[in-house]
Formats: structure tokens, sequence, C-alpha cells
């Protein structure tokens, strides 16, 4: 890869070259992208053990899933399901980028890890408490220090690929998917060549189920066409989900040099807070976070070609995501699709924006709007494609998400097509 | 545990405690091989040890964790007099 430091910071342009998907829908791109595009809801009961008679009867799980076939024994033992994920997401990501070790073999600081998480290693921190209360501390395994921690799968990411550039974790709630995105271009500004970036989750265990129950806005309906339809008056809360997806983002002339496939630019991003749960108030904060985003990547409202929303899933939030598109995109917000494809999966928090964005670089390959599964009569005012997928040209998207703790962010991405370096 | 913790045991142990795969062979016939050689982190030899205090119900010495090859951890394992247990 080429030296650090090669271009001056404002001309290191980061370029997404590789998508890796463990969602749903879905443990492979391929199959992520067929789903979405075919709007396939995958949402069903939740059958994850110990899991199957709490209050929360509808989620996105990942199913299909074979840790041990993915991921060396050696790791397995010490990690958390939602780092399983991160990792296999992120060998998918890298095979599809074709960066391999003799890519940076002698330039190993010239590759980071960013990671975003909103619960860490439930699974694995629960099964050593059980340890603890049923048979003593001497029974908790060493593991237990690393595996339930926030920056888990960073850290074993970094290990497993030998990535010694600059790591880190972005513990920002949901909207941090985003923010990690962000931060990973930043990273490349400062000179770094690529940086393996995203989330995964897997908030679908006893304890983390249980945590979650606090949550008012959690969707407790059990008819899984009916219990997360955002945008309409049927709206009940959201369904959360398991998974999620990793990126290769990489400085643009880094990425070219080697000859990857530059699939989009990372344009611009920004983000806001306004308070948990205060919905009303997001509307503000997306606004603030829509335009922010618009001028990082100096594009005009009217060069959105695609909004994927956040799509929460109660009226408040709804309501104040259609009128802060309204405000941020002026005119433009009544002709502009809108999708929020994340209703056939449920949203894996802070995994649920990377998914987003990786659906968005897809639909801008394809030319088409994934659907909004489950969703049919929409009380807002906006251009939301339900049904099947629109063909549409997409040159930019503009990607959503808010959190449940107040965080709220906006991402805008390019197609990657000959626009010269401004 | 009566008798001595052997290489078989030991490398069991890995493949249980740090999902490592080795011979038990290899751990007798190469003296000078330290865990790391073997992928077996701090943390891993950590658990090994906490998993072989928890069989013999008394403390091993704290030097057992820092040990640095298969051979120097058994030959200090298995010189701890089981006296108290």
């Amino acid at each position: 890869m080429s030296s650090l430091h090669q271009l001056p910071h404002r001309q290191r342009r980061s370029v997404v070259t590789g998508i890796g998907v463990i969602a749903p829908n879905g443990v492979s791109t391929e199959a992520f992208w067929k789903a979405t595009r075919e709007g396939m809801s995958v949402l069903d009961l939740v059958t994850r053990e110990g899991c199957e008679n709490l209050p929360l009867k509808v989620a996105g799980e990942v199913r299909d899933f074979d840790p041990a076939v993915l991921i060396e024994e050696r790791y397995l033992v010490q990690t958390d399901r939602f780092t399983h994920f991160a990792m296999a997401a992120a060998n998918l990501a890298l095979d599809d980028a074709r960066l391999g070790r003799a890519d940076y073999n002698d330039s190993p600081f010239a590759v980071g890890v960013v990671t975003a998480a909103g619960s860490g290693g439930g699974e694995f921190g629960q099964r050593e408490l059980q340890h603890l209360w049923g048979q003593g501390s001497k029974h908790v395994g060493p593991y237990q220090s690393i595996a339930w921690f926030y920056a888990a799968s960073t850290g074993q990411i970094s290990i497993r690929g030998g990535f010694k550039g600059p790591c880190g974790v972005v513990a920002s709630d949901e909207a941090g998917g985003l923010d990690a995105l962000a931060h990973a271009a930043h990273t490349i500004q400062r000179g770094t060549d690529a940086i393996v970036v995203g989330a995964a989750e897997a908030p679908l265990a006893p304890y983390s189920v249980v945590c979650q129950l606090g949550y008012d806005d959690l969707s407790k309906v059990a008819d899984p066409d009916r219990a997360y339809r955002p945008f309409t008056d049927a709206a009940c809360g959201f369904v959360p989900a398991e998974g999620g997806a990793m990126l290769v983002v990489e400085e643009e002339t880094s990425a070219l040099d080697r000859g990857a496939p530059v699939r989009a630019v990372v344009a611009g991003h920004a983000a806001t807070f306004t308070g948990a749960a205060r919905w009303c108030e997001s509307r503000e904060g997306l606004v603030h976070a829509i335009t922010g985003a618009l001028e990082d990547a100096r594009c005009a409202p009217e060069e959105i070609d695609v909004v994927f929303a956040d799509a929460f899933g109660v009226p408040a939030a709804d309501r104040a995501e259609a009128l802060a598109i309204a405000d941020a995109l002026g005119r433009h917000a009544e002709v502009v699709p809108v999708t929020a494809p994340k209703t056939g999966t449920g949203r894996a928090y802070c995994g649920a924006p990377v998914l987003d964005a990786a659906a968005a670089v897809l639909a801008m390959e394809h030319g088409v709007v994934p659907p909004t599964p489950n969703v049919f009569e929409v009380s807002y005012d906006l251009d939301l494609v339900t049904g099947s997928a629109r063909p549409a040209e997409l040159r930019t998207a503009l990607v959503l998400s808010r959190g449940l703790m107040g965080s709220n962010a906006a991402l805008v991405l390019r197609k990657s097509s000959a626009e010269s370096l401004s | 545990m009566t008798t001595e913790l052997t290489f078989d045991e030991l490398a069991a142990l890995m493949k249980s405690a740090a999902g490592l795969t080795v011979k038990p062979e290899d751990l007798a016939g190469r003296r000078e091989a330290t865990f790391a050689d073997y992928g077996l982190d701090s943390l891993g030899l950590l658990g090994i040890v906490g998993e072989l205090e928890n069989r013999l119900g008394r403390s091993l010495p704290n030097d057992a964790e820092r040990s640095k090859t298969p051979h120097d951890f058994l030959d200090l394992v298995n010189t701890v007099p089981t006296t108290g247990a």
C-alpha cells in the first residue's frame, strides 16, 4: 500500500471498497442484497434459547450462521456472538475489497479498525455470571474480562488480521454506526490508508433481552407482519435484530493504486444529540445532522437521490423524521424517494445504520431503491418506497439514524464514478 | 486429580480453555517451545490455571500463570507439595 501522508489532508478522500454483511436476511452481502431488493421480511418469532417466553415476541434473528465454520476455535472461545458476527463480516468485506495480507504485510500500521457498539457481549457475560453465582468466582473464565466489552470486536479483528493502524470503538448509541464511518474517514484524512469499519450486535440473549424490556418503544406485538410498521397509523414500536455489516474504507488513490474496486465515496457526515426518547426534539437534531452532512459533502439538497430513513416506528419519532427531511431538503423532500429496508429485518442497534449504508451503496450500484417491507399505508408526506423495488438512477444517498439515547446522525454517500478530486 | 499433570492433560486443557489444537507429543518433545509459540496468550494460561485449581481444590503458586513453556509449567505444578488439600 502507498506510504502515509502522500496527499494533503483535504485530498485524502475515503471510498468504500468492500462490503461484508451478516444480517437476519442474509449471511453474505449477496444474500442480503437479494432479500433487501425483493423487500422480503424475515421478522419472526424469537427462538433463541432462553428467550422464547419473554415479553419480546418478534425479532430479526441471524439464522444459518455457524461461527465454527467461519472463525478459528481459538477466537471462538474468547469472544461473544456479537464479535463472531463482526469478525465474519470483516472477513467478507476484506475478501470483497480483495485486501489481503500481501497488501499490508510491509505496512501493517496503514490499516486500522473502527467499530461501533451498543451493548457488547451479553450472551458471554450472562454465561460467566451464571458461573459466578452458580459455582463461585473461581469458575469465571478469564476471557470474560475481554469478551463482554464494547471494544472486543475491534480488538479481535485487528489481532486476527494483523492490523496495527489506528483502532477505535464508537459508543454513541445506535447512530454510532454512522459515526464510526465518519471516524474512519477522519482517520484516513490523518494519514491511514484503510480502515475496516462497521458494527454488529447480538442483543438476542436472555440477559440482553431483559435489559431491552425497559424500553417503552420496544414492540411487543406477536405478529411478525405487524410488529414494526413505521410511518403508518399502526406504528407500535421497533423490533430488535442481530447482525450488522463491516466495510473496508480506503483512501481513494491508495485503493486505485492496488486496483481495488471503488464502490462509493464517504462524502459527508454530521451528528447531533437531543436527549433520550425526546422524539419531538429529534426533528431539530436530525435537521442539523442532515444540513451538516450536506455541507460536509458539499452537496445540495436537490442532489440527494434517495433517503434511507431511520424509521423508528413510534408516531412521535416518525413524525419528527418526516418533518426533519422536509425541513432539511425543502421542496426536494416532496419528490425524493425514501426507504427503510430495516422494517424487514429489525433494528440491529449500531449495526442497523451500517446495514443501511451497505444497502445504499448496493442500491446506487444496481440503480434501484429497495422497498420498505410490511409498510403499506403511509401516514406522512413522504414518498416512501413500498411493495417492490423502484428503478432509479442513484448518484447520491442520504442515510439517517437515531438512537434510543438521543443520538442523531446523517451520512452522505456518493457513487464512485469518475468524480475528480476537488 | 491425584496423579501428576501430563502433557496429554495439558493438551486437553489448552483445547478446552483456549481453543488450541496441539499434540501432546509436541508439547513433550519441544522442550524450548513457549506457550506463545503454540498461540496461548496470558489469559488462556490463566484459564488453565483456574481449571486446574478447581480440579485440585487448592491454589497453584502465583508463578504458575507466568510459566513461559509447557515444560516449566508441568515442573512447577508437579513439584508443589499436595499437603493441605
